[in-house]
């Protein structure tokens, strides 16, 4: 039998182990742990991209968004001033209109009164006209006799109370 | 491509346990014997003899660079497949293990740790392919141990070579001797006691092979033909050999790497070192600054 002894010790062998140890170590570097850091490393900076690409579409929806709710409060605020403006001129228009009904309501009013006045200053002198006629005819009536102011004055009181009575 | 790398790497031990069958003549009974020569080249010092543990060591180590192939080849970053995940999680244990124990300077450290604990385990495993393993040749383990000494040494001196003498004569200088022993006991230890561990091993795995033979033959002799032989050595001595070869085998290797790792962060000396560091920075400084 062409065998080693149990325990045996031998340099070259030694060294031969302590090579193929080392040799390895460097394999196990070269095609073991250094693909595998780099692809760590890869996926680490593609994920890290990734996050920075979703903060940024955030950040800019977030931006869109604001940029939109400005411009909702400043129609919401157009939309105010434009029924405020609108208000305003419906009120005015209405006051002008009321003012001028009023004025016209007035110069009726006015008219009538003075055609009312005039009307009676008609009647009045009417009357008088006929108070005149009569008192004349009366006169006559009574120049016919002899000319007493008592009578007179009776008829003429007579005459103004049957007016009254009339 | 990924089936020729699989079968790349099963080939180098397919092609030792063929070296096996057609070089090495079968033993009958108990012979409990170091590795097969194959040849030996004329050398100073004894010569190198070719031995069963010498081919069987190159043929992990085919197969483990194979596997590195294997394992890493058309790596993705996105819709990654089984291969990548298995690479991936023997990196990632192999760094968490060698953060945990040794800390973050020794990152470089991995890749190491991970060979000896490949090496270790699958030229263990490697007698579950009724191969000689290995790692019960002294001379393998020596040379891994010596490694490490080398490494623990070189990290002692990172301080300067007076203050790694200055250690010895530490903590009063009659301990010199001591220390000096205590130093060598350190890669002798490990190497011992990874061999003893397995070639205990494999003495018991053949012990209860050949005891299990003679109960068989006794119990079950009178059965026709040679199969009273091996009736009891069908599966029984797989069981034993759960505990003693894959067990303790991966035990073994897992020890070894601890013991590495261990030994290596602790002969730093990180004060001194960094104390060093500083003053010459310090210096260098000052220098320019004139």
């Amino acid at each position: 039998m062409n065998n080693l002894d149990v325990i045996s010790l031998n340099i070259w062998q030694i060294l031969i182990s302590l090579a193929n140890l080392a040799i390895l170590f460097f394999l196990f570097k070269r095609f073991l742990f250094k693909p595998v850091k780099e692809i760590l490393a890869k996926r680490e900076s593609e994920i890290q991209a990734e996050y920075d690409k979703a903060e940024k579409a955030t950040d800019e929806a977030n931006e869109i968004k604001a940029s939109w709710e400005e411009k909702m409060k400043t129609a919401d605020d157009k939309a105010d001033e434009i029924i405020k403006n609108a208000v305003e001129k419906a009120d005015r228009r209405s006051e002008v209109m009321l003012y001028e009904s009023r004025e016209k309501a007035e110069s009726i009013i006015r008219k009538a009164k003075a055609e009312a006045e005039r009307d009676k200053r008609d009647a009045q002198e009417t009357i008088k006209q006929e108070i005149v006629g009569v008192s004349a005819a009366i006169s006559e009536k009574i120049i016919g006799r002899e000319i007493n102011m008592d009578d007179h004055k009776d008829l003429i009181d007579s005459f103004i109370d049957n007016m009254e009575e009339a | 491509m990924t089936i020729l790398l699989l079968i790349l790497t099963i080939l180098p031990l397919v092609c030792s346990i063929a070296i096996k069958v057609a070089f090495i003549p079968a033993s009958e009974g108990i012979a409990i014997s170091g590795a097969h020569i194959f040849f030996t080249i004329d050398l100073p010092f004894g010569g190198l003899p070719i031995t069963e543990s010498q081919v069987n060591s190159w043929a992990v180590l085919l197969s483990l660079f194979f596997l590195c192939l294997f394992l890493t080849h058309g790596m993705k970053t996105k819709n990654i497949g089984v291969r990548q995940i298995i690479a991936e999680f023997i990196v990632e244990k192999v760094e968490g293990l060698v953060r945990s124990s040794m800390g973050e300077m020794f990152m470089g450290f991995g890749p190491f740790i991970a060979a000896i604990m490949g090496l270790s385990a699958m030229t263990s495993l490697q007698s579950l392919l009724g191969l000689y393993p290995a790692t019960s040749d002294l001379n393998v383990v020596s040379g891994w141990a010596i490694l490490v000494f080398i490494l623990i040494t070189y990290y002692k001196m990172k301080a300067g070579p007076l203050y790694y003498l200055k250690g010895f004569t530490e903590p009063i200088p009659v301990m010199t001797p001591m220390n000096i022993i205590g130093e060598i006991a350190t890669p002798v230890s490990m190497a011992l006691r990874h061999y003893g561990n397995v070639i205990s091993g494999f003495v018991i795995s053949i012990l209860i092979g050949t005891a299990l033979s003679g109960a068989s033959s006794l119990i079950f002799g009178w059965l026709p033909g040679a199969l009273g032989g091996y009736l009891l050595r069908i599966g029984l001595p797989a069981i034993f050999s759960i505990y003693f070869d894959l067990f303790s085998g991966c035990l073994q290797a897992f020890i070894f790497a601890m013991l590495t790792m261990n030994y290596v962060s602790s002969a730093f000396p990180a004060d001194e070192y960094f104390r060093r560091k500083a003053l010459k920075k310090a210096r260098l400084e000052a220098k320019n600054i004139k």
